[in-house]
């Protein structure tokens, strides 16, 4: 599959990840986790157009609480 | 009505806030953070637009930093309950409001009160560092005072807490749009604001913005995330925003920002303290009025002005310019600290606070008012 999912615990910080990406030139949407997928129950997901793992420096720079990305 | 009470709330809010908020009610009446679908998302992305405007107009380090609360008071207990253990010291000053002593005296923490010197700021400085404590964490402090527009030196007071490894917290609710606050120049690590006073937001919206960890909730609930889990999310801002949050306030609170940006914190406070000066250079020369501060000056007072008639109590008079047409608010003010303080605590104190909207001609009402035989009868 193209592209990444970025999991965070909040709607808030998957807002900023999806704000600071499309800054930096990547197409991004956020989600709802679909329910079941793991075990802590909701949470919001980044969809980005880039297989590139180095956006996760670049999140986590910004401050944002990433729970998984894959 | 002449609206002198802006230091309980903003009398009159601007047209962009009232449009904003109905707008919001019309177009953004989805549950932010809550639900999957577009309206949801785009509400939670108004509600993020408004948090990133707040940061940065306070600068605060991120978007996330910033927590919606109910009010004021609720984010100084957010603060107050969340970080303070048993064995810890604070230090506050001798002007503070009931929501700053009531948490500190329900909890029981032991607190030391630094008196604020209305003419000098140093003596202020001296006497926060002459209270300092082995066990002393942190200061928390007003940005200016509710009843006599007194300001704390917040960035000297910053620079102490930074030299001697304390926490500074700070209740902005009266000087929040009103005077230049930033958290990182400042140092401050918590900051309280009621937006419904100087940024001109719907009443029922506090700010809490947050610097540093706060570890103990008070409020634990539903955020939308982590559902399974029974223990509260430790991730900001949900950590501290259990429940639905106050859209239309939120994004009124957006709105009232843009407003005072717009105009320029320097121009609202030219113009603010233009009037208080006015006012009291009025006063000043009635016989009958009691002041309680040096003439107000820039950078050292906000633009709210205390003063009594005779030896009337202050409700009477504020009663009798309600009757009259103009709104003040007599009393305590919530504050009885700062009327020990001021030495105000027989009568009150009658409280004149402005706003962007209120004029010189407003002003010179109000004296005419003091002014006049009629309310000698009256009182």
């Amino acid at each position: 599959m193209k592209g990444l999912i970025i999991t965070t615990g909040s709607i808030t910080h998957a807002i900023k990840g999806r704000d600071l990406l499309r800054k930096n030139g990547f197409k991004a949407r956020i989600s709802k986790r679909i329910s079941g997928k793991n075990a802590n129950g909701c949470a919001y997901e980044i969809y980005v157009d880039s297989n590139d793992y180095s956006i996760e420096n670049l999140l986590l720079k910004s401050g944002i609480k990433i729970v998984d990305i894959n | 009505m002449i609206y002198f009470d802006n230091a309980a709330t903003t009398g009159k809010k601007p047209l962009a806030v009232i449009k904003t908020v109905t707008t919001a009610l019309q177009e953004y009446s989805a549950n932010p953070g809550r639900s999957g679908h577009n309206l949801s998302i785009k509400t939670a992305t108004a509600v993020y637009n408004v948090r990133e405007k707040v940061a940065n107009f306070f600068g605060a380090s991120g978007a996330e930093n910033v927590v919606f609360t109910l009010n004021c008071t609720q984010s100084i207990n957010l603060v107050l309950k969340g970080v303070l253990k048993r064995g810890d010291h604070v230090i506050v000053s001798s002007l503070e409001h009931n929501a700053v002593m009531r948490p500190l005296k329900k909890i029981g923490i032991s607190f030391d009160v630094a008196k604020v010197s209305l003419e000098d700021d140093e003596k202020t400085l001296e006497a926060f560092k002459n209270a300092i404590k082995p066990n002393t964490k942190m200061i928390f402090c007003t940005a200016a005072s509710n009843v006599c527009g007194k300001l704390l030196p917040l960035e000297a007071i910053g620079k102490l807490c930074l030299k001697r490894h304390l926490l500074f917290g700070v209740d902005a609710a009266q000087g929040a749009g009103v005077l230049p606050i930033n958290m990182g120049r400042m140092n401050i690590d918590y900051l309280c604001v009621a937006p419904h006073k100087g940024l001109y937001a719907p009443m029922g919206i506090g700010i809490l913005i947050c610097q540093k960890d706060i570890e103990n909730t008070i409020i634990e609930g539903g955020t939308g995330t982590n559902s399974l889990e029974l223990f509260q999310p430790t991730i900001l801002p949900e950590k501290f925003e259990s429940g639905t949050v106050n859209v239309p306030a939120i994004l009124g609170v957006g709105a009232g920002l843009e407003y005072v940006e717009k105009l320029g914190l320097d121009k609202i406070y030219t113009h603010e303290m233009m009037l208080i000066k006015n006012l009291y250079k009025s006063l000043s020369k009635m016989d009958e009025i009691r002041l309680y501060t040096p003439p107000p000056q820039k950078d050292l007072y906000a633009p709210v002005l205390a003063f009594n008639y005779g030896d009337y109590k202050s409700d009477y008079v504020a009663e009798y310019l309600s009757q009259n047409g103009v709104a003040v608010r007599g009393g305590y003010h919530c504050a009885p600290i700062a009327h020990k303080h001021l030495g105000t605590l027989e009568n009150g104190a009658v409280r004149v606070s402005v706003a962007t909207f209120n004029t010189a001609k407003e002003i010179e009402s109000l004296v005419h008012l003091l002014n006049s035989k009629k309310i000698r009868k009256k009182l």
